[in-house]
């Protein structure tokens, strides 16, 4: 993501922990493979009058933002790939511009998916909570208003980000907000899947439901499994590199910490592969979804099918 | 003078820039002489904290399925104040449509909900997921004929959990937008019921994780003794 201008090649660090480097193979595919997905995605909600309505909105945008993260990152990872092999020029200024505009996309695409999945959480909570008043709440005047609020909000954050990464503010301001995110999401869901248990468990104890105590049961087993799989794999594959940012500010020279900055690349793919699982675990949920994708890539004269 | 300007001239012939992926700078080297822990100390604790999260949470989870929250009065009355009264009742006392009134608790108002819930657009969809449903919530199977469009329309409201789980049926034939509003309608009539159902429940609570039965039960005929109504299947 950044590079380094090294004066003298013979004076290179010899650390224990050497930086583990990922091929470049693994990078390219997993991001062309993202972004096919994300780009269908997008291209399906948008091809499917059905699908417009808000949280397909927010679904879209989601797979919009993951789709620039995917090509903004296997982009560059052709470009150092080529850097590295000696067929680009190094010099100083282009280079230097392109790799600013490659940080301010990335910057801008994560923003911009924690954005996403922030106002699916709040989404699926007015579903569910004010269920009856969801339309008058959630028109699409609005859904596009948050939209373009949430882009241009990525867009300004991204190209200050960058202009600015050398103060620590920046980072703190990156940090703090991952955090609230993370804290928010949790919490709406596991409020609407306590709200969901309690009426899943009024039902169960009908006196007709009889044998649906046990389906009761194995749906509420689903239900934690569902919400396990969605904050955990947020969780799990944005929190090491928003340690890396802490780490960065905190500890540059402590070599604990340098062993834990020698995993980046590794950090960069669990982001990536985020990306990758995106799509599984929002869009592809939805039969309509599936449904327009089928006809889409199964069906060969595509004006008769969509 | 001179030899200022070779040397300076020479470090920016030598001067290699080198295209890597590091943010710190490597002209200070790290010492690594001395470490008292393991040098991945810092990557395991990590991941052995993330691990006991991702279960913890799931574990929290599934107890709380067995033991409910005290929640529920709050979300429940904030729904009631959000009614303005606007239940259409018809008093027919039947125990498989108060049941379905209580299958139908939260609701079902936009037809953009039903790209979120469960939804059983055609008939004949409709009727083998409601001999195949598992979920609880689903359509009753009792009912049958009767049920009308309440069960037809099949979402389980109250999860959204369940359905993220399930395949949200919101395609296939693309209903008419009639159709949709008279669903909507309808939805909108079966969700007013419940608010009114819950207050009195509110006061059973059952707090144990044990006889849930027996005190649901008995408030559930506390409900159907003071609202006798149905609400739903009347329409059609």
């Amino acid at each position: 993501m950044d590079y380094n201008i090294s004066m003298n090649t013979s004076s290179v660090v010899q650390s224990d922990c050497p930086e583990v480097r990922v091929p470049v193979s693994v990078f390219t595919t997993i991001g062309l493979v993202s972004l096919a997905e994300n780009f269908l995605v997008v291209v399906a909600v948008i091809r499917n009058s059905n699908l417009h309505s808000p949280m397909y909105c927010f679904i879209c945008s989601l797979a919009a933002f993951n789709t620039v993260a995917s090509l903004t990152k296997t982009f560059e990872t052709l470009m150092i790939a080529f850097a590295d092999s000696g067929t680009l020029e190094k010099t100083g200024s282009s280079e230097t511009k392109l790799d600013d505009i490659i940080d301010s996309l990335l910057c801008m695409s994560f923003v911009g998916s924690i954005s996403s999945f922030l106002a699916i959480a709040v989404d699926r909570y007015i579903t569910i909570f004010h269920a009856l008043r969801y339309h008058n709440i959630m028109t699409m005047q609005r859904t596009r208003a948050v939209l373009a609020i949430i882009w241009s909000t990525c867009g300004l954050s991204a190209i200050l980000m960058v202009r600015f990464f050398d103060s620590t503010f920046i980072m703190i301001y990156f940090v703090i907000f991952f955090l609230l995110s993370l804290a928010i999401i949790c919490f709406l869901y596991i409020f609407i899947f306590m709200l969901a248990r309690i009426h899943a468990r009024k039902i169960a104890s009908l006196p007709s439901s009889g044998g649906r105590r046990w389906q009761w049961r194995g749906s509420s087993m689903r239900g934690a499994l569902t919400l396990t799989i969605l904050v955990g794999t947020f969780v799990v594959c944005w929190a090491p590199f928003f340690l890396h940012l802490i780490i960065i500010m905190v500890c540059p020279t402590n070599p604990y910490c340098e062993c834990y900055r020698s995993l980046f690349q590794l950090h960069m793919l669990l982001l990536m592969s985020h990306a990758l699982i995106d799509p599984a675990i929002y869009a592809f949920r939805s039969a309509e979804l599936r449904q327009t994708f089928r006809r889409m890539l199964l069906c060969s004269n595509w004006r008769q099918c969509v | 003078m001179s030899d200022l300007h070779n040397r300076s001239q020479t470090s920016a012939r030598r001067g290699d820039y080198v295209w890597q992926y590091e943010y710190y700078d490597d002209e200070e080297p790290v010492s690594f002489e001395g470490l008292k822990a393991h040098r991945y100390s810092i990557v395991i604790g990590f991941w052995v904290g993330l691990a006991v999260f991702v279960i913890f949470m799931f574990f929290v989870l599934t107890l709380l399925t067995k033991t409910g929250a005290p929640h529920q009065e709050n979300s429940d009355s904030a729904e009631k104040r959000q009614q303005p009264g606007s239940c259409m009742v018809d008093f027919t006392v039947s125990q498989q449509r108060n049941e379905k009134a209580f299958s139908r608790p939260l609701l079902m108002g936009p037809h953009s909900y039903f790209h979120f819930y469960i939804k059983e657009e055609d008939q004949a969809e409709g009727t083998q997921r409601n001999t195949g449903a598992t979920g609880v919530g689903k359509t009753h199977k009792d009912g049958g004929a009767q049920q009308g469009t309440c069960s037809q329309n099949g979402g389980t409201s109250y999860s959204g959990m369940d359905d993220i789980e399930e395949d949200v049926e919101a395609a296939g034939g693309h209903p008419s937008l009639k159709e949709i509003m008279d669903e909507s309608k309808t939805d909108r009539e079966c969700a007013s019921l419940s608010p009114f159902n819950i207050p009195n429940y509110v006061n059973m609570e059952p707090n144990s994780t044990g006889a849930d039965d027996t005190e649901d039960e008995s408030s559930i005929v506390l409900e159907r003794q003071s609202y006798p109504r149905d609400v739903c299947c009347d329409i059609h």
